[in-house]
């Protein structure tokens, strides 16, 4: 009886594991003298998680699909690169829109080879990374090019209502619109009927090749979209900004609770994922750790995670 | 139709048979006719001499991703390895740096196949995470313990003979590194071809299930492919900084991604099972080749990475191909 309390309790905590970690780190800054409670840190902290939080959203579609996307660092650096290079010719609508269709496009040639070649998809996508790096490179001459119209970087610079930044705004509007898509939809409801069971899914009579590429499709949007509000925060376009970028939001998707084997998980969850690296990297700036230092820890949280979820998947496998 | 399909099937097979063989003779070709200097004494050696960091990283890779895995760690543990042998050779002296520096490897190497055993990662995607998790993990401790400083091999007062041997010597027309090469070569493809070890990595990867059930420790493949890639990444790291005399903490950034790259183009299926040695010394020379070539034809760097991304692409589209 003892031991069966203790059980679902663990399980429970593992559910909740990426609110937990949150929680402790917060009670953790309780008791060192830093700016971290203040109001100014906290939007701060979400206004700098906002663009990876836009980026995690679109990827969430994919892993939950069974798929994954390791070019969303190429197509988000090339997307923010395309709307600024296009700004001397266009009005600003017209370049974004074309920063947001060089991301589909490279979402539907991802879902292309990925679903009717059936190729290995994580190391297709991440020979696209290197494609897109090498064409951000070509584009830019490897230097980063500041943007023409002064406009563009109100975008994600702004505060609504003077206080509240835009960022933060935009994020959680397509926060609640991607919940309610995977939630609310028939067409998210056979994204989790593709990733628990392919096979099942297909002979249940779900058009699955057509779903899973419109999930890699929406990666590569929410991909693009994240890489025009980059641009726009920092006013300039670079080849270097995606370097680490897929595998750091693919890591903070798991530590939510999607699991990379698919079929689990779901928006809220990546939020929280998401808000634990950024929780982290705000804390270890306010109590002054080594900067090299924070590099060695995140690498400790992302393995220790990673292997936490398959381990998970380990037991479920001798359970059955 | 179903001659049609076959004669398609047939070509596909071709290609992706000899597509490698046919590209490098098309790019060679083109070199000699457009830049005569590709052909000269001194374009050879530095062909040599570049050759010998990556081909060490990609047959490493090689039994990982025969043994149905993969491994990212090795751009951060090049680095690790390179930082650390470098700060040794003075306290030390130059032989027992060299030897820590091959020790380090595979003991990173044993960190990231026990990771994988205690999570009971089966698949390709969980050991790719993993050992990108380790590979910022010990890129990170290159990092912090030079302080992101890269240290020069010249500064020191202490003799470093070996490594500039490794570096920059030559045997007769032979670089050194590539006699290392060479015997490293003979031991790893009698190693993979003709012993009991060396052929379970093979069944391991074709079919994890099958082969426990024949009585295979697919464990003992693990640690052996990992601790393996490990010690042939801290070789590889160690014939590189000897070279450019220099060790960066961010000296191994890419070469996870040139030597899956050159597995993959040499033929080397990715679902593992099948590969051997030999066909990733085919893969590495087009890598090396094709930068070669196209540096003398003046293709800019940026346009290189394109180059390698659309092969990598079109590698894989033609192995999945081949499973069908």
């Amino acid at each position: 009886m003892n031991f069966k309390i203790n059980r679902s309790t663990f399980r429970k905590l593992g559910k909740y594991k990426a609110l937990v970690a949150i929680l402790v780190m917060l009670f953790v800054m309780l008791f060192f003298p830093t700016n971290f409670f203040t109001r100014f840190n906290i939007f701060d902290l979400l206004n700098s998680a906002s663009i990876l939080l836009v980026l995690a959203f679109g990827i969430t579609f994919v892993i939950i699909a069974g798929g994954i996307d390791l070019s969303i660092g190429g197509t988000m650096v090339v997307s923010g690169i395309v709307t600024i290079k296009l700004m001397p010719h266009a009005p600003l609508l017209i370049c974004m829109l074309g920063g947001l269709l060089s991301g589909v496009i490279i979402g539907l040639i991802n879902g292309y080879l990925v679903v009717y070649q059936k190729t290995e998809p994580f190391i297709i996508t991440l020979g696209m990374g290197l494609l897109l790096t090498g064409v951000a490179q070509q584009l830019t001459d490897a230097h980063p090019i500041a943007a023409s119209n002064p406009k563009f970087m109100m975008i994600a610079n702004g505060f609504m209502f003077g206080v509240i930044p835009n960022l933060v705004i935009i994020m959680l509007i397509l926060l609640i619109i991607a919940y309610a898509i995977l939630r609310f939809t028939q067409f998210g409801r056979n994204c989790y009927a593709i990733g628990g069971d392919y096979e099942v899914a297909e002979y249940s009579g779900i058009n699955v090749r057509k779903i899973k590429t419109m999930t890699y499709v929406i990666g590569g949007f929410a991909a693009a979209l994240g890489g025009i509000l980059l641009s726009s925060k920092l006013n300039s376009g670079s080849c270097v900004y995606g370097d680490t970028t897929a595998l750091t939001v693919i890591s903070a998707v798991v530590v939510g609770g999607t699991s990379l084997a698919g079929g689990l998980g779901g928006i809220p969850q990546t939020a929280l994922g998401l808000l634990v690296f950024a929780v982290m990297e705000n804390a270890m700036i306010m109590l002054r750790i080594n900067p090299y230092i924070q590099i060695i820890l995140r690498g400790i949280v992302i393995v220790t995670i990673l292997c936490l979820d398959s381990y998970g998947r380990k037991k479920r496998r001798e359970a059955v | 139709m179903s001659a049609k399909v076959k004669l398609n099937k047939r070509i596909l097979d071709f290609f992706g048979e000899y597509l490698v063989l046919v590209a490098i003779l098309l790019l060679v070709i083109v070199t000699i006719f457009v830049e005569p200097k590709f052909l000269t004494i001194g374009n050879m050696t530095n062909i040599m001499r570049q050759f010998g960091p990556l081909i060490m990283v990609a047959l490493g890779m090689t039994f990982v991703i025969v043994g149905g895995f993969i491994d990212l760690s090795v751009a951060g543990l090049m680095s690790l390895v390179a930082v650390l042998t470098l700060a040794m050779i003075e306290p030390l002296g130059q032989l027992p740096a060299l030897i820590i520096g091959l020790l380090i490897g595979v003991v990173c190497g044993l960190i990231n196949s026990f990771l994988i055993l205690i999570s009971g990662a089966i698949t390709q995607a969980e050991g790719l995470f993993i050992t990108y998790g380790m590979s910022v993990v010990y890129g990170g401790l290159a990092l912090t313990f030079t302080g992101g400083v890269t240290e020069h091999m010249s500064y020191m007062s202490c003799p470093y003979t070996i490594f500039t041997e490794i570096g920059t010597g030559t045997v007769g027309f032979f670089s050194t590194s590539f006699i290392i090469f060479l015997v490293v070569l003979a031991i790893l493809y009698v190693f993979h071809e003709k012993t009991y070890l060396g052929r379970t990595i093979n069944l391991t990867g074709g079919n994890k299930t099958a082969a426990r059930l024949s009585g295979i420790s697919i464990n003992k493949s693990i640690v052996i492919i990992y601790t393996l890639s490990g010690l042939m990444a801290a070789l590889g790291a160690i014939i590189l900084f000897s070279r450019v005399t220099t060790a960066s903490p961010v000296l191994g950034r890419n070469f996870e991604t040139n030597a899956i790259l050159a597995v993959v183009v040499g033929g080397t299926r990715l679902s593992g099972g099948k590969g051997s040695v030999i066909r990733t010394v085919i893969g590495t020379m087009l890598v090396i080749l094709l930068a070669n070539c196209m540096n003398l034809l003046g293709v800019s760097v940026f346009m290189q990475n394109v180059m390698r991304g659309a092969i990598l692409i079109l590698a894989i589209w033609l192995d999945s191909h081949k499973e069908d």
